[in-house]
């Protein structure tokens, strides 16, 4: 019950961040955005003409009922059709999301599973070279833009310059063999470029619970560093890690599905999108913009209750 | 006898030691963070000398074969069409320092104020104000927002700035406010209430210059996510939209590797590596030179 209540109460203080994202976008993409009145008439269009396409495009109407609709469109998925292909938008991203979280998830995943192991591995061993020699490599990681280590990647795995063991690009997928095939060299690139920031945050946040005073108590009674590294020390990081998590969402699986599919050529959304922003598509722009800002908020909340579910201590004001 | 209380004094540290000649000590026993310095400054050099047009001033003309080799004339051998490639890479090396220094005063600028604002009257209407408009632009994907701006400017030229100065201010400000609550129930801030300055006053002349340290480290984290971001953003097509940079070269290149030609991958990935890698150097020894609660 007051679980429930607190889920309201979050529900309800995320409305502002809901009306602050769609508004924002709503500016941008709709009301600040390219005129396409002219794009959609013929050549000398009459006055009367462009008045139509004007009361069809809603650009005749007030600001507020402009941005309602907008938000109506969000919360009933209907954007209307793609200017380029003229598929509808909703048909488009149903399509399309699901190989884009197949793409993405492994690395997302992985990445930040190896993370956190190799920083627990680096701060029990604090101070020594195991310590220093992973977190060089971190920082050498961390000082590797992406599209460098996608690239990179793909000659070495994928080009007849290097190994050739997979797919140069594509996504032709009949059989869990092909998944693998074509997900392992950006799967490859994703945890390479996580792991430097991933390894980095979670040493600093388990360094920092290694110096309390209950691990100094768990050692004096005897534990051995196993259980205190998986009991007493990574319970208690619970809450930065999925904190970090879930904030890294946008970062890895938005950048990461534009930069893999666009440079692999995979029919995700990132590619849709990316041609979107290519070809200035607004409906289907303000779909991906929208929809992927909304979620995010929505993540959010959900966070907060997972903390308040894993973590009794949290207040529930 | 005398002598002991002497002894000691050399020994201890120095009285009224303050935070920024502790810092500069505690910078100069850094040894990765002073090579970190050195090579950020040997790239500002050359940056400068694009600049004064000293070097690579023949970036844009084609002055080789295609794919030309590396030779003495070409030290990264020439493009696709024939440009030389050591000539464009350091080219956007000005690019570079342009970039992150435009977007990193700015957004450290924007950041400290609405973050002094926001964590003196914390609670209030302005605060709130602030977070929300925190919370929004941290919930809005950076490349989709920086796609938005472009799709909204029609491909201005400035839509990368504007994007990035919009979403980078948020992290500096976060620090910022948390510091300035802090700050704000000291003594001193107390004696300027009294003395009669305004809150304003207060906000620039006592709270904003004692948040330094943290807008220091803050201005160099920045600069590096610039550089990182133009990269992926030229490569999207709406970073760069006239002149070099290494996202450019880089976009470039991506139609070359597959033809088995690496030399303008190379160029500059190595470059940027150098820079990033660098300035995070620098940025990290700066951040532990800093840290008040830091002891070594």
């Amino acid at each position: 019950m007051e679980l429930l209540q607190y889920t309201l109460r979050k529900l309800i203080a995320g409305i502002p961040l809901i009306f602050g994202v769609t508004f924002i976008s709503f500016l941008l993409m709709v009301y600040f955005g390219p005129d396409k009145t002219y794009d959609l008439l013929g050549k000398n269009p009459t006055e009367q003409q462009i008045a139509e396409i004007r009361s069809e495009l809603g650009y005749d109407q007030p600001f507020v009922a402009r941005y309602f609709n907008y938000v109506t469109e969000l919360a009933t998925l209907n954007f209307g059709r793609s200017e380029s292909t003229g598929e509808k938008v909703s048909d488009l991203l149903a399509r399309t999301i699901p190989v884009s979280l197949a793409l993405v998830t492994p690395g997302f995943v992985l990445g930040n599973l190896f993370g956190v192991l190799l920083a627990l591995f680096a701060a029990s061993r604090r101070g020594s070279w195991v310590d220093k020699t992973i977190m060089g490599c971190s920082a050498v990681g961390m000082s590797i833009s992406f599209l460098i280590a996608i690239i990179a990647f793909q000659l070495v795995f994928s080009s007849s310059y290097g190994l050739g063991w997979f797919p140069v690009r594509g996504w032709n997928i009949h059989s869990p063999l092909d998944y693998l095939r074509y997900v392992t060299v950006p799967t490859l690139a994703t945890v390479f470029v996580a792991l430097g920031y991933n390894t980095r945050f979670y040493r600093a946040v388990i360094v920092e619970e290694l110096s309390r005073d209950h691990v100094r108590t768990a050692k004096a009674f005897g534990v051995s560093p196993a259980k205190i590294l998986s009991v007493h020390v990574l319970k208690n990081c619970a809450i930065p890690i999925i904190t970090r998590v879930v904030f890294s969402i946008p970062f890895i699986v938005i950048s990461g599905s534009l930069l893999l599919e666009t440079y692999f050529g995979i029919p995700g959304v990132g590619k849709v999108a990316f041609d979107a922003i290519t070809t200035g598509n607004q409906p289907v722009l303000k779909a991906v913009v929208g929809l992927t800002a909304v979620l995010f908020v929505l993540a959010q909340i959900l966070t907060d209750i997972l903390y308040r579910v894993a973590d009794p201590r949290v207040s529930l004001n | 006898m005398a002598a002991a209380p002497e002894t000691i004094a050399r020994v201890a540290a120095p009285p009224h030691q303050g935070l920024w000649s502790k810092a500069f000590h505690k910078f100069c026993r850094d040894r990765a963070g002073l090579v970190g310095l050195w090579v950020v400054v040997l790239y500002a050099i050359v940056a400068l000398g694009v600049w004064l047009g000293l070097w690579a001033s023949d970036w844009a003309e084609v002055t080789g074969p295609k794919w030309g080799p590396v030779s003495a004339e070409h030290w990264f051998g020439t493009n696709l069409i024939g440009q030389d490639i050591f000539a464009r890479a350091l080219y956007s090396t000005r690019t570079a320092f342009e970039l992150g220094l435009v977007v990193a005063v700015l957004s450290t600028f924007v950041g400290a104020v609405l973050g002094a604002f926001a964590g003196f009257f914390s609670g209030g209407w302005i605060d709130e104000l602030v977070l929300w408009f925190m919370g929004v632009i941290d919930s809005i994907p950076f490349y989709l927002l920086v796609a938005a701006i472009a799709f909204s400017l029609g491909d201005s030229p400035y839509a990368m700035y504007i994007a990035m100065i919009a979403t980078f201010w948020v992290g500096t400000s976060r620090l910022v406010r948390g510091e300035v609550i802090k700050l704000k129930e000291l003594e001193f801030v107390e004696a300027a209430h009294a003395i009669g300055l305004s809150e304003v006053a207060i906000i620039f002349r006592h709270i904003l210059p004692n948040t330094f340290h943290i807008l220091l480290v803050q201005a160099t984290i920045t600069f590096v996510a610039a550089i990182k971001s133009e990269v992926i953003l030229s490569f999207l097509g709406i970073g760069i939209q006239d002149g070099m940079s290494w996202g450019l070269m880089i976009a470039e290149s991506t139609i070359e590797v597959l033809a088995g030609f690496f030399n303008n991958f190379i160029a500059a990935s190595l470059l940027m590596f150098g820079l990033v890698m660098a300035f995070n150097m620098f940025s990290d020894a700066l951040q532990d030179a800093l840290d008040p609660r830091s002891v070594r």
